[in-house]
C-alpha cells in the first residue's frame, strides 16, 4: 500500500445502544475482540491510527497485543463529539490520504482488501442491512451522490477515504465531512455495522458466512 | 516553522537519568523512595526535585557528567533530532553540569536547571526549568510547538503546545500527561513516524 495513506479506526464512543456495558471494540466476536478483527485488516497497512476516548486505557491494551506500533490519537470530548471530530483528529497529522474506519464496522477481508489498493477518494456502502441507518443514493456506475435519513440505493457504511486537509473539526458524522464534496467514487462492500444487539447476532452471522 | 521539545528523561534516554546516578554511586535506597512516592503523587515534581538535588548535589560534577554522557538513547528518536537538530530542543529539568556532555552528544539546544557550583560539587539549586515557558516564548515567536513527554513535570507545557505527544517508550506516561495528550505512542517507530509526519 501507498505509504501517503493513513488507516484512522474510531474507537471512542460510548457504544450506549449495544447495551453490552463496554465499549464497541472490546466486544467478543467468535473468540476474538472487534477491535482485533479491525487490525487484522490492515495488517500491511504502516500507519495505523486508533481514536480513544471511552475506556481508552482498555482498548490501548488490547490493541498494544498486536500492534504495539499504533499510534493512538486522544478525543477527549468524545462525549460531545461525534465520528465527525474522530475522524479529522485521527487524520489531521497523518499521511496525505485518510482512511476513515468505524470502530463499529465489520468488512469482509477481501474487500478490505480491494479497498486499500483503491487509488484516491472513495466512499464504501453495502446491501441495506441495519434498522436505523443512513442511506446512499448512487447513480449507475455506483458514485455517491447524497446521504439521506429516509431514502436510498444503499446503507452508508464507511470506510471511506478521503484527503485529511478537506476535514474540519466538527460536531457532525464522518457522512457530514463528505457531503461538502460529493459526488464521490462509490465502492460497493460487503460490510456490517454493529449499533444495537441485533446488529451484534447478525455480525456474528456474517462472520459465519466468510 | 515547527520546533519539537523533547523531555530528555525516558524519551530520548532509555533510563531515567536521576535513578541511574543514585545506582551508581550506591545511594538508591534514599532517590528510589523519593522517586516513587513522586510517581504515585504523594510529593509534589519540584519538591522531589530539590530534595533528589540536596542528596546528588554532594556528588563530584565530573563524575556524574561521564557517566550520563553513557547513558543510552533511542537511536531512531536521536536519530531525528540529529537530523533536525536546528529545530529540535530538549527541555530537562535535570541540572546543566550534569547533563552537558550528554546534550552535546544529543547534538541540538538543550535547556536545564542551574545550580550553585563549588568544589566540583552543586552547592545548591539557583534556577529549575520551568519547561511551559520555553513553549510559550516559543509560540510567542510565531513557532508551532510540538512537545514530546512523559512525566508530571511536563504536564502544563504539553497542555498549552500546540501538539502533545506522549511518550510511552520507557513507561507508561504520567495520568496528568495522558489527560492532555493528543498523541500517545509505545515504540521508537510510532513516534518517529508522527514526528516525521509533523515536519
Amino acid at each position: 500500500m501507498s505509504a501517503t495513506k493513513s488507516v484512522i479506526i474510531s474507537c471512542a464512543g460510548i457504544g450506549s445502544r449495544l447495551g453490552l456495558a463496554t465499549t464497541k471494540a472490546l466486544i467478543n466476536i467468535e473468540g476474538k475482540s472487534l477491535i482485533r478483527w479491525q487490525l487484522e485488516l490492515f495488517e500491511d497497512v504502516e500507519d495505523v491510527r486508533i481514536v480513544v476516548g471511552f475506556q481508552a486505557n482498555d482498548v490501548i491494551e488490547e490493541v498494544r497485543k498486536y500492534r504495539d506500533d499504533a499510534i493512538f490519537v486522544y478525543n477527549h470530548r468524545y462525549f460531545e463529539t461525534k465520528t465527525g471530530a474522530s475522524y479529522y483528529l485521527g487524520a489531521r497529522d497523518g499521511n496525505e490520504l485518510a482512511i476513515e474506519y468505524d470502530g463499529d464496522l465489520l468488512v469482509h477481508p477481501d474487500d478490505m482488501k480491494i479497498l486499500l489498493e483503491q487509488e484516491g477518494e472513495w466512499i464504501a456502502y453495502a446491501d441495506k442491512m441495519s434498522d436505523d441507518a443512513v442511506y446512499v443514493k448512487t447513480n449507475q456506475v455506483g458514485d455517491v451522490l447524497a446521504f439521506s435519513r429516509e431514502q436510498g440505493d444503499y446503507e452508508w457504511t464507511g470506510p471511506c477515504c478521503i484527503k485529511k486537509d478537506k476535514l474540519k473539526y466538527s460536531s457532525g458524522h464522518v457522512f457530514n465531512q463528505l457531503e461538502p464534496y460529493l459526488p464521490m467514487k462509490g465502492i460497493k462492500i460487503r460490510a456490517c455495522d454493529i449499533d444495537t444487539y441485533d446488529d451484534y447476532q447478525r455480525a456474528l452471522d456474517f462472520i459465519k458466512g466468510w | 516553522m515547527t520546533k519539537f521539545i523533547f523531555d530528555l528523561d525516558g524519551t530520548v534516554t532509555k533510563q531515567e537519568t536521576l535513578p541511574l546516578i543514585s545506582k551508581h554511586f550506591k545511594i538508591q535506597e534514599e532517590i528510589d523512595n523519593l522517586t516513587k512516592e513522586t510517581i504515585q503523587g504523594n510529593i509534589p515534581f519540584v519538591e522531589s526535585f530539590i530534595r533528589r538535588v540536596y542528596i546528588l548535589g554532594k556528588l563530584p560534577i565530573d563524575e556524574v557528567s561521564e557517566l550520563l554522557e553513557k547513558v543510552e538513547l533511542y537511536q531512531k528518536v536521536a536519530k531525528f533530532i540529529s537530523q533536525n537538530s536546528e529545530n529540535c530542543i530538549i527541555a530537562t529539568g535535570n541540572l546543566e553540569c550534569w547533563v552537558d556532555k550528554l546534550a552535546s552528544k544529543i547534538g541540538c539546544c538543550c535547556y536545564c536547571s542551574d545550580g550553585l557550583i563549588k568544589d566540583n560539587k552543586v552547592i545548591k539549586l539557583t534556577r529549575i526549568l520551568r519547561k511551559e515557558n520555553l513553549v510559550e516564548r516559543y509560540k510567542s515567536e510565531g513557532e508551532k510547538v510540538i512537545f514530546i513527554g512523559d512525566g508530571n513535570n511536563d504536564v502544563e507545557a504539553m497542555r498549552i503546545a500546540d501538539i502533545a505527544i506522549a511518550s510511552g517508550l520507557t513507561h507508561m506516561p504520567a495520568k496528568g500527561v495522558l489527560s492532555t495528550a493528543d498523541y500517545l505512542v509505545f515504540n521508537e517507530e510510532a513516534l518517529c513516524r508522527q514526528l516525521n509526519q509533523l515536519l
